[in-house]
């Protein structure tokens, strides 16, 4: 009869025991001072759980160091990227400012070379160039209006770059050295050899026509002799890097490396009043 | 005995996370109780006795781990998990909002224990209108998070189930 009572009402019975041992241990504290005294069953109750409560504290303080960490990666990862922004920022500034540096550099020994000069000249950028690798032709943005014509040289602070061979109002096209439709008359400097340099296409000149026993030697310099009523005289034109002479040839040939950089032209001067005995 | 096992781990786990990230993460002042929540499920799914036993432990150790007055915890959790149980045989399990609602409603039960209870030995001072808006707040943190906890803790149990039943 006792036992079929509490079997129909253990539910109750469960909830109403663990509700007392849970006001028990709750009125404990009350009596203490600092009411976290956790009286004689609240001390077996932790005695039982301490371990547990050891367990849980590292493992929360160890997640919450790695939470933590996790953190502190974030605003490294967020510092990093902003870092790496700000490099980008400078590189990219940098590279902007290097070029006029660079202009400045170039444009200062063309003023330089062009004080020296006899010649009157005008100042040209380039604006264009021929995309084919057969042709070296580069489009210039002056022209007749600045006082242009065809057949006017082409110089650098480096040396000798080509001629005009066509011109508009604001604009001329410049025959570089490397094409194969140029040829210049030179002289070598050092042992007055006269000689004709064709170009190839390729970033060398070749300077034909040379006597069979010229003294022309690598590394001797190359200017223009003045003859071929283009250019005028004494203009450098290159540095010679080799010879080439056949035996029953009548001629010997030079290679000249030329000592403007035509594969990076930017600024030129273009001689409009070089020589009268230019034909234009 | 193997769920036992494995619902104090559970327990150990939710209690880990309530003194660690989720007492940093306390919008409106109130804070996602885990524990609370797996109480409420455990109740749920094997009716008022072992809801209470599991709740009153959890309560326990939650208060020793917290440092509330002992036995706070352990009061509201016991009823949260009877009063989860007491609907046992008469709730349809499959309903997707069954934990949310449960556990919203046995939150406001807890909390309003866990609060008369401290007022009634002194231990809590706090304002009715505060008291109701962090357990309102509390309640709905719970009732979303009820979802998820309630089906793993369903899919547990089935895998638990399993195991056991295994052939050895």
């Amino acid at each position: 009869m006792f036992s079929s009572a509490l079997l129909r009402h253990r539910r109750l019975i469960v909830f109403l025991t663990l509700g007392v041992v849970a006001l028990a241990v709750l009125t404990e504290q009350v009596r203490t001072p600092d009411r976290r005294r956790v009286g004689w069953a609240g001390e077996a109750v932790e005695f039982a759980l301490a371990p547990a409560a050891t367990v849980l504290s590292r493992a929360g303080g160890a997640v919450s160091g790695a939470w933590s960490l996790l953190n502190e990666i974030g605003a490294l990862r967020t510092e990093n990227a902003r870092l790496r922004a700000e490099v980008g920022r400078l590189r990219e500034e940098n590279a902007g400012l290097r070029p006029v540096a660079q202009e400045n550099t170039r444009l200062g020994a063309l003023l330089g070379f062009k004080e020296h000069q006899p010649y009157q000249t005008v100042a040209t950028r380039v604006i264009g160039r021929e995309p084919s690798d057969w042709f070296s032709t580069v489009l210039v943005d002056r022209g007749t209006l600045a006082g242009v014509r065809r057949n006017d040289p082409v110089v650098t602070s480096e040396g000798l770059v080509g001629h005009v061979i066509e011109t508009g109002l604001t604009w001329s096209r410049v025959l570089l050295l490397l094409d194969p439709r140029s040829a210049v008359g030179v002289l070598a400097v050092r042992s007055r050899e006269a000689g004709v340099a064709e170009g190839q296409g390729f970033p060398v000149l070749r300077v034909k026509y040379l006597a069979r026993d010229a003294d022309v030697q690598p590394g001797d310099e190359i200017v223009t002799s003045g003859l071929g009523q283009i250019y005028p005289r004494s203009l450098v034109v290159g540095t010679v890097i080799g010879i080439s002479h056949a035996a029953g040839d009548m001629f010997q040939e030079a290679l000249v490396r030329p000592s403007a950089d035509l594969s990076h032209l930017e600024e030129l001067l273009i001689v409009v009043r070089g020589g009268e005995q230019v034909a234009r | 005995m193997t769920r036992f096992v494995a619902y104090g781990v559970l327990a150990l786990a939710a209690l880990a996370l309530e003194v660690t990230w989720l007492s940093d993460i306390r919008p409106g002042g109130a804070a996602v109780d885990p524990l609370l929540v797996l109480v409420v499920s455990v109740g749920l799914l094997h009716g008022p006795i072992e809801g209470a036993v599991v709740g009153a432990a959890a309560g326990l150790m939650q208060d020793v781990v917290t440092g509330v007055p002992l036995g706070l915890g352990m009061l509201g959790n016991l009823c949260a998990g009877f009063g989860a149980g007491l609907g046992e045989g008469r709730l349809y399990l499959e309903d997707l909002w069954l934990p949310a609602i449960a556990a919203f409603t046995l939150t406001i039960v807890r909390y309003a224990v866990w609060i008369g209870a401290g007022h009634m030995v002194s231990v809590l001072s706090v304002s009715l209108t505060e008291a109701v808006r962090v357990t309102v707040l509390a309640a709905c943190y719970n009732g979303v998070v009820a979802i998820p906890i309630f089906r793993w803790l369903r899919r547990l149990d089935g895998a638990l189930l399993r195991l056991s039943e295994r052939p050895r």
